[in-house]
């Protein structure tokens, strides 16, 4: 179901939040609020779910308004980071336990959780009580537990937030094939841009109670409206350079590259340069001296220090004979240089 | 080694504290309970009398009817004491004749020895003078004190009371303490023994009941509240524990009396003024669990309201957007996490409702007549406090006792049935 936030504003005391937000989650789409922490992300989450009531502003599901109902009567399912689970009730329990407050007949929420554990996968682990679970367990619970009302809408706040990296793994595309294959419409908070990108059909980016930036993943990432944008996304994260940008992008000491043909700005720029984008595999055109190198497995991470300056960081395939003091003198892809003026928007 | 001798001398000042104000009370208890302390016998030693009273009971200790007899009767000696004080008191003539025939003569009864005063030269004429001047050498016992048992034994042989009586006289003159499991006996044949029984057991149940409903139920109302009335609500809950006990029960007084609170305003509708606290047993009872059931309440929400805190605000947010309403939430998701504060609370004041008792002391010192009179409280008369002035410690120990062991007992129970070493382990916090 589609979801409409308008003018949403929300404020604590004297302290203003959020304020003027608008939003639009498209029936059966996986929006992801991405942000650092005290954005506002999780706010707008509770306001959505009915916990916090909003100080201003409409909320839509639908056509129909449910600003001022209590949580209670919206259609919401909301995954808690810590999955709030209920201690002293089995799994059964838990995932039955909206349908039971609904005076629902035992049999048909029997059915219903049965449906629904099939679905997570958790089919033999029902008699369970939640502290003999593992961490990824809960997780499915808390989902099921959250979908079992067929909510208009599933509220994800920072669902992996709590799990180790290989389950953080499986549980990403795991919440996301539940999401497709329910068609439910979801809203998922989280500061890791990782899981925005590889779970959501669109990220809106929030800072500072705002929205920056709300477009697919992959234009998010190669188109940044900011430096701001840029810089949350991509990991390991985008260099920037101070540059003069003329005839040529000049960086000191004599060290240029070729404008980037989309560049129609001159003058003092920042530059932006993810770290795929420099490296030897693009020529050559910027010196300086490796000063660190992070091997990651599969890849290796270098930084760089530029003889005019600034550092730079490079992401090359591991077994690249790249030593700590080294000189080099690599290239960079200048047509997916990202220009950004002084008050940091893009150029 | 000397980490563990370092333990010890930590851990010194609470064995200390609870040897003195544990371990000693009990011990003590224990002992007083096997004797026959009171009043009339002190807690020192005493010595051998029997006095006039006592003889209408000397009887029933199942001494021969002729030891009885000489007791009462005592028998009369002419000595040199009892000529002085005849010649003092009468006739020096009467005296002298008297010396002269009789001295060292005995008589076994009073007539025997007037008859010879009457039948003398110079006879004491009044009857009334006779009966005055026989006394004057009696040689009985009675009335007569004796440091130690070897005299009162002599005495006896003086007296000529038969010697197989002498044991029981012995034991019955004393006036001091004796061991005895005489209490315990007592304990088990009173009629009164049952009534306190059922009056505590009414007592602590009730009152706990009270306590505990009516602690959850100001726990959770001001869980809900928003936080500036809760915590003022809480506060003017919690006064009832924090007054001096003297100080709150003087409030109930003035409210309950029948020239106070209630009295007064159902006066206004033609109710005769009367006494809501003592006039009957029901509105004892119900005046002393709710002066007591507040007390405990108090402390009830604060363990309530905590525990209450303590489950995490996602677990009721998760509940409310569940789609479960407040009395939902209450019912499913705060009350079962309230499982170990209820157990809690539940044995902390049945242990402490046992044997406390100042509340009803002040209120209504066990009356009207003695309908709320608890163990505790009939301890505490028995043996500190009570109209006869014959304060029976030995009894009132005895009573104690038996409530330190339902005490120890009920404690075991509670370790056993509600398992406190899981209550007691580490604590886990939200996962």
């Amino acid at each position: 179901m589609k979801l409409r936030l308008e003018n949403f504003t929300k404020r604590f005391g004297a302290l203003t939040v959020i304020e003027e937000m608008d939003l639009t989650v498209e029936s059966g789409e996986m929006m992801a609020l991405l942000g650092p922490s005290g954005c506002g992300k999780s706010t707008t989450l509770f306001a959505v779910c009915g916990i916090h009531k909003m100080s201003g502003g409409k909320l839509y599901f639908g056509d129909s308004d449910v600003t001022t109902l209590p949580a209670q009567e919206r259609s919401v399912g909301v995954v808690f980071q810590n999955y709030a689970l209920y201690p002293h009730m089995t799994v059964e329990q838990n995932i039955g336990f909206p349908l039971k407050v609904q005076r629902m007949s035992k049999s048909n929420i029997r059915a219903e959780v049965e449906r629904l554990a099939d679905l997570v996968q958790i089919g033999e682990l029902l008699d369970r009580r939640p502290a003999q679970l593992s961490g990824g367990q809960q997780q499915r619970v808390a989902l099921a537990r959250a979908m079992i009302r067929k909510p208009d809408v599933l509220l994800l706040d920072e669902p992996l937030a709590n799990l180790d990296a290989k389950l953080r793994l499986e549980m990403r595309s795991e919440i996301r094939r539940i999401q497709r294959e329910t068609g439910i419409t979801a809203i998922l908070v989280t500061h890791d841009q990782v899981e925005a990108m590889s779970m959501c059909d669109r990220i809106a980016l929030m800072r500072d109670g705002k929205i920056v930036q709300l477009d697919t993943p992959e234009q998010m990432y190669n188109n940044p409206r900011s430096q701001f944008v840029a810089g949350f996304l991509g990991n390991p994260p985008i260099s920037f350079l101070p540059a003069m940008a003329g005839d040529v992008l000049s960086f000191g000491q004599g060290q240029t590259l070729a404008r980037p043909p989309a560049l129609e700005a001159s003058g003092d720029v920042i530059v932006g340069i993810r770290p795929e984008h420099f490296g030897p595999q693009h020529g050559t055109g910027l010196r300086g001296e490796v000063t660190f190198v992070e091997p990651q497995g599969r890849e290796e991470l270098i930084d760089v220090r530029l003889d005019g300056g600034g550092e730079i960081r490079s992401i090359l395939p591991a077994g690249e004979p790249v030593r700590v003091g080294q000189r080099i003198d690599w290239g960079v892809a200048t047509e997916s240089i990202l220009a950004f003026g002084k008050n940091g928007d893009r150029l | 080694m000397t980490s563990r001798m370092l333990g010890i001398g930590f851990l010194s000042p609470a064995i200390i504290a609870a040897s003195i104000f544990f371990l000693l009370p009990v011990l003590l208890t224990v002992m007083f309970a096997f004797t026959n302390m009171s009043t009339s016998t002190g807690i020192m030693g005493g010595d051998y009398r029997i006095n006039t009273e006592q003889l209408r009971s000397v009887g029933e200790t199942g001494i021969s009817a002729e030891s009885v007899e000489k007791l009462e009767t005592a028998g009369f000696q002419i000595t040199e004491t009892g000529l002085a004080a005849l010649a003092d008191q009468f006739d020096e003539k009467v005296a002298d004749e008297l010396r002269e025939d009789f001295l060292g003569e005995s008589f076994a009864a009073r007539r025997d020895l007037e008859r010879v005063l009457r039948q003398l030269d110079d006879p004491i004429r009044k009857t009334r003078d006779r009966k005055a001047a026989a006394d004057l050498f009696a040689v009985t016992i009675v009335g007569e004190r004796f440091d130690t048992e070897e005299q009162f034994r002599a005495a006896l042989s003086d007296t000529g009371i038969n010697p197989a009586d002498h044991d029981v006289l012995a034991e019955f003159a004393y006036t001091g303490w004796t061991w005895t499991t005489d209490n315990f006996k007592l304990l088990m044949e009173l009629p009164s023994t049952v009534r306190f029984a059922t009056n505590t057991a009414f007592y602590v149940v009730c009152t706990l009941t009270f306590n505990i409903i009516f602690g959850l139920f100001l726990a959770i109302s001001t869980f809900y509240l928003p936080g500036k009335y809760a915590n003022t609500f809480r506060a003017i809950w919690f006064l009832p524990r924090i007054l001096p006990p003297v100080l709150y029960v003087l409030m109930w007084n003035w409210f309950t009396w029948d020239n106070g609170f209630i009295a007064t305003v159902t006066g206004w509708f033609g109710v005769p003024p009367q006494n809501w606290m003592m006039q009957t047993a029901p509105r004892a009872w119900t005046v002393i669990i709710l002066i007591n059931g507040f007390v405990g309440a108090s402390l009830g929400m604060i363990l309530f309201s905590s525990a209450i805190k303590a489950i995490p605000s996602s677990m009721l947010y998760a509940s409310e957007v569940d789609g479960a309403n407040r009395w939902q939430q209450v019912r499913y998701i705060i009350l079962p996490q309230m499982r170990w504060p209820i157990l809690f609370m539940t044995s902390y004041q049945t242990l402490s409702l046992l044997t406390s008792f100042e509340y009803i002391l002040l209120a209504t010192d066990g009356g009207p007549g003695r309908t709320t009179e608890v163990w505790a409280l009939a301890a505490y008369h028995t043996a500190l406090n009570n109209y006869g002035g014959n304060l029976q410690y030995g009894l009132g120990a005895a009573y104690a006792l038996a409530l330190v062991f339902i005490g120890i007992a009920l404690s075991v129970l509670y370790l056993r049935f509600f398992n406190f070493k899981e209550l007691l382990a580490k604590p886990r916090i939200e996962q």
